[in-house]
């Protein structure tokens, strides 16, 4: 049983679609591990199904747009039912250490450590996965069983997901699959227990600006090694 | 097959899904196309108000899915609108993502996926139908203001923020607006 879930709120915004796609992505990796949030998205769909059924509609003619379609349609490659995807997934889980969640694996095709991964101190490594200007920041963290965590405020939304091992800081323990969401006001100082390495999914919604100690120090590396650039 | 007692409005829809699935029938997917398009265009239009472009095009976009997805529709797991309110949303997403300002390399087709759909489970018909059910009657009496953010966030695709800057209604409100809403709808249960 997990302890950390994501809102109410963030969930229905999940569902609806308005939620930035950096947030979604650390409610999906958490929905992996949280049937209790899976079901709750579901009803979320279905109100969202009732809202889409009985949007007003105008009346008009579709003629045009059917012959388009129907067009399009003819041109189309025909359909594998498996796709190369799944099939990949399934291999990956065979070898690895630890499962890679479904939606990272667009960042990650096989193991966490395919990724280039730098080392800010001997027991603190970050790999950033998806960096958009003035947007948000989303990377991975590793830190060594038993160490603490570079302590550290932000200055927009901190979003952090656990994906293997566990830590704690003044307001609790976090375990595989807790979502955990701090705003800019909270100030943490998290320590990893000590029986295993701790790697999180990190979203951070970095403003324009970077005030904070962290984000200015490490700023001109992270952009050395940011996975789209040669 | 289930008995006619069960028998929803949409049961000729599903049957015309199946027909794709089994048989590639093009007639089948012209029904789809004449109930379906309407709503998703309209969907779209709240969002985008006079984007037809993007509404036609998104619109295919999801008739197309529909015909390609067709086999991985499951009726014991979701309402057929349920399961196009998701192709039509994913659709949303995806060209807005391509087409805005902020483009991102995040690619939503990895971030909903229905998880629950592989663990085969007999009562999750009657379940899906009860939460479909219960949905439904707490929506026709939920007050006027709840349902108003419910559609803010729904159809418009606006965020609780964004809803509230539009309502001119502080944050704190919206919140506990879907809040209620979801408690009424058993939607949320407090842990």
């Amino acid at each position: 049983m997990l302890n950390h879930h994501p809102s109410i709120e963030m969930l229905t915004d999940y569902a609806a679609g308005s939620l930035a796609l950096s947030h979604s992505l650390c409610i999906a990796a958490h929905l992996e591990h949280c049937p209790e949030c899976q079901q709750q998205v579901q009803k979320l769909e279905i109100l969202g199904a009732h809202f889409f059924d009985q949007v007003p509609q105008e009346s008009s003619r579709l003629d045009k747009l059917k012959d388009t379609f129907f067009e399009r349609l003819e041109k189309q490659p025909t359909i594998q039912k498996n796709t190369p995807l799944a099939d990949h997934a399934e291999n990956s889980t065979l070898w690895d250490k630890y499962k890679v969640p479904y939606s990272l694996r667009q960042f990650i095709t096989k193991s966490y450590d395919e990724l280039t991964w730098m080392r800010l101190s001997p027991s603190f490594k970050i790999a950033i996965l998806h960096n958009e200007e003035g947007g948000p920041q989303v990377s991975l963290t590793r830190v060594k069983a038993g160490a603490h965590m570079p302590t550290h405020t932000h200055t927009g939304d901190e979003i952090t997901l656990v994906l293997e091992g566990a830590f704690s800081d003044e307001q609790g323990v976090y375990r595989r699959g807790d979502f955990i969401n701090r705003d800019a006001s909270h100030k943490h100082k998290p320590i990893v227990t000590k029986d295993a390495e701790c790697i999180c999914l990190t979203v951070l919604d970095a403003p324009i600006e970077f005030t904070g100690w962290f984000a200015r120090l490490f700023n001109p590396i992270l952009r050395r090694y940011h996975p789209h650039s040669p | 097959m289930e008995r006619a007692t069960q028998t929803q409005p949409n049961d000729h829809l599903v049957e015309d899904m199946l027909a794709i699935a089994q048989r590639r029938d093009q007639l089948a997917l012209t029904r789809l196309f004449d109930h379906y398009v309407p709503k998703v265009r309209a969907f779209c239009l709240a969002a985008q108000p006079g984007s037809n472009i993007m509404a036609d095009d998104i619109a295919q976009e999801v008739m197309i899915r529909i015909w390609n997805k067709a086999h991985t529709y499951k009726p014991e797991a979701a309402s057929l609108n349920t399961w196009v309110f998701t192709l039509a949303r994913n659709a949303r997403i995806d060209y807005l993502r391509k087409n805005s300002r902020h483009q991102s390399s995040i690619d939503p087709e990895y971030l909903w996926r229905n998880v629950v759909d592989e663990n085969a489970d007999p009562f999750k018909d009657a379940q899906q139908k009860r939460d479909q059910e219960r949905i439904q009657q707490g929506l026709d009496k939920l007050p006027p203001d709840q349902k108003q953010v419910l559609s803010k966030v729904y159809l418009e695709g606006k965020t609780h923020k964004e809803a509230a800057a539009e309502l001119s209604l502080p944050l704190g409100t919206i919140k506990s607006r879907v809040r209620l809403a979801m408690h009424k709808l058993t939607i949320y249960i407090k842990r």
